[in-house]
């Protein structure tokens, strides 16, 4: 590699912090495009590794439940990822996380909402150690409810992410 | 007083009466300002079919009244035969001012006929041609199916028993792009309607869904999450040199394209819950659309670019209308998932488990998809 000329070195820093405190002037955010830098990009997907699939185990981990329209994980549901992002630290396994809804948004909406719920467990298992490429997710929307009973009880319930198991 | 002033002064009391005199005088008569239209049943041995099919078309565009044929302003009548149809439309004094022959099967026929007279009899373009897809589940599991725009001569065109949804017909029914999950995450598929041929397009990590044809029908707007959030992006037809659009931290979903291909119109919960917004096809920021709702989805544009339907909640789920340009949103029907007809005069919604057809100016609703099951998520092509 070329050894960088002081002056042009100097030229850059200063032109780097007029940017700087342009964008800073402008908005207060970080994005390249102005607004958010998103998370960390999903993984390939692995052959054959698919939520519904036969070489994925389903049920080892408990559901991460959700408030209405909401994809924050709270800070009661932590115990669960903690416990997921334990388990990976001890295992070679990765892992695929599915988002679900309730009934009560509009379909195409719940796919996306349920997305972020999935993107949302990984964010948080990604905070707590885990390399976000061993972490792949899915939205199934309002599809497939635990309960179809309608009511409350049953939307809290449906409102959720699951765990799923490569193995 | 010069005598130009006196002529000036006398022009404008002639041509600008004063408002109140007019106000004063008005009559209220309720007029009806359809089309007044007489049809002579179709001679030829698929007379009588094509008949009921023209009938029906003529009825459902709304543009039209029929009228015993003294009263008439134009005349429609014509022979069917052999898979051919020769139309011809007379006005009141017996002059010619369509006549066509048509080929291919009854109801196509009787649906080319019945769009070049709402065209020369109104400038608008008609419906009677147009193909509509939804999702439904009559076969136990969420396939997609095609049909005509009135519901009738549907097929299945998935049978995967995964689950098929989100679908968007391209220009001309060309093209159908739909999200399913046959490889355990949602991908997008396209099918080519007249070969029948399927190909897998999108198949990004993460959820690939709710694609949206452009009206140039080269490119695929939709929520894509392989960077890490679901975010609105755009590809080419096939898939190819994915662009994203937004950058926010919330969930992005269901973009309709402007007319021109140059904007989209999306629903983002990224202040909260899920409102519209507008953002050029190339990038940029997504600008707010007020509607007075709080909880938006689902819009769709109407081919003439001045009006925007989508879904509201507010208890159950409405269909909202409003002008691009501004102005309040309103109620029009209970229901989810409004599409535009390519006469930006219809809509087709989900309500309850059918597919309804609304004439927006009149109000008027007809059910056009019962008994598939719940049939869900309809699309309509230009």
């Amino acid at each position: 590699m070329k050894k960088t000329h002081p002056l042009f070195t100097a030229l850059a820093l200063c032109l780097a912090v007029t940017l700087t405190s342009c964008a800073t002037k402008k908005d207060r955010y970080a994005g390249v495009d102005g607004d958010f830098v998103s998370g960390v990009p999903l993984p390939d997907r692995q052959d054959g590794a698919a939520f519904l699939g036969g070489n994925v185990s389903r049920g080892q981990f408990q559901p991460v439940q959700f408030g209405f329209d909401a994809y924050d994980v709270s800070s009661s549901e932590m115990p669960k990822v903690q416990t997921v992002a334990q388990a990976m630290k001890s295992s070679k396994n990765d892992i695929i996380i599915a988002g679900f809804t309730d009934e009560r948004g509009t379909e195409e909406y719940n796919r996306g909402l349920g997305e972020r719920r999935a993107l949302a467990v990984r964010e948080a298992l990604i905070r707590q150690g885990i390399n976000g490429g061993r972490i792949q997710t899915v939205s199934f929307g309002e599809e497939m409810p635990v309960d179809s009973g309608g009511g409350e009880a049953a939307w809290a319930a449906n409102r959720r992410a699951e765990f799923g198991v490569i193995r | 007083m010069t005598i130009r002033a006196i002529v000036i002064l006398l022009v404008t009391v002639v041509l600008c009466p004063p408002a109140f005199a007019e106000d004063s005088s008005v009559i209220t008569v309720r007029k009806d300002n359809r089309i007044s239209i007489t049809i002579t049943p179709l001679g030829g041995s698929s007379g009588g079919a094509v008949t009921q099919t023209l009938q029906n078309d003529l009825d459902l565009s709304g543009w039209f009244q029929t009228v015993s044929d003294a009263r008439a302003s134009f005349t429609i009548g014509g022979t069917a035969e052999g898979g051919s149809l020769q139309g011809r439309v007379t006005d009141s004094r017996g002059s010619v001012v369509l006549s066509k022959k048509y080929s291919g099967d009854d109801r196509s026929t009787a649906h080319q006929f019945a769009d070049d007279i709402v065209e020369t009899l109104t400038g608008h373009k008609g419906i009677a041609t147009t193909k509509i897809a939804f999702v439904a589940t009559g076969s136990g599991a969420k396939e997609i199916y095609l049909a005509d725009y009135d519901g009738k001569n549907s097929r299945r065109l998935t049978s995967d028993r995964a689950i098929s949804v989100a679908p968007s017909l391209g220009p001309g029914a060309r093209y159908l792009a739909y999200t399913g999950y046959q490889s355990g995450y949602p991908d997008v598929y396209l099918i080519d309607i007249s070969s029948g041929a399927r190909q897998r397009v999108i198949d990004a990590p993460g959820t690939n869904s709710g694609a949206a044809i452009s009206p140039d029908g080269g490119q695929i707007a939709l929520t894509m999450s392989k960077d890490g959030n679901p975010e609105l992006y755009v590809t080419g037809l096939r898939g190819g040199g994915a662009r994203r659009l937004t950058r926010t931290s919330g969930v992005e979903s269901s973009p309709t394209w402007s007319p021109d291909g140059r904007e989209l119109i999306y629903s983002s919960d990224n202040g909260g819950s899920p409102q519209l917004y507008r953002i050029g096809a190339g990038g940029g920021s997504g600008r707010l659309i007020p509607t007075g709702h709080n909880y938006c989805t689902d819009p769709c544009w109407s081919p003439d670019g001045k009006k925007l339907a989508f879904t509201v909640r507010s208890g159950g789920f409405s269909i909202a209308i409003m002008d691009i340009g501004g102005g309040g949103a309103r109620i029009v029907a209970s229901g989810q998932n409004p599409v535009w007809g390519r006469d930006s005069r219809h809509i087709i919604f989900s309500s309850g488990s059918n597919l309804i057809l609304l004439d927006v100016p009149t109000g008027r609703t007809t059910t056009i998809v019962s008994g598939l099951g719940k049939a869900t998520e309809p699309t309509w092509s230009f």
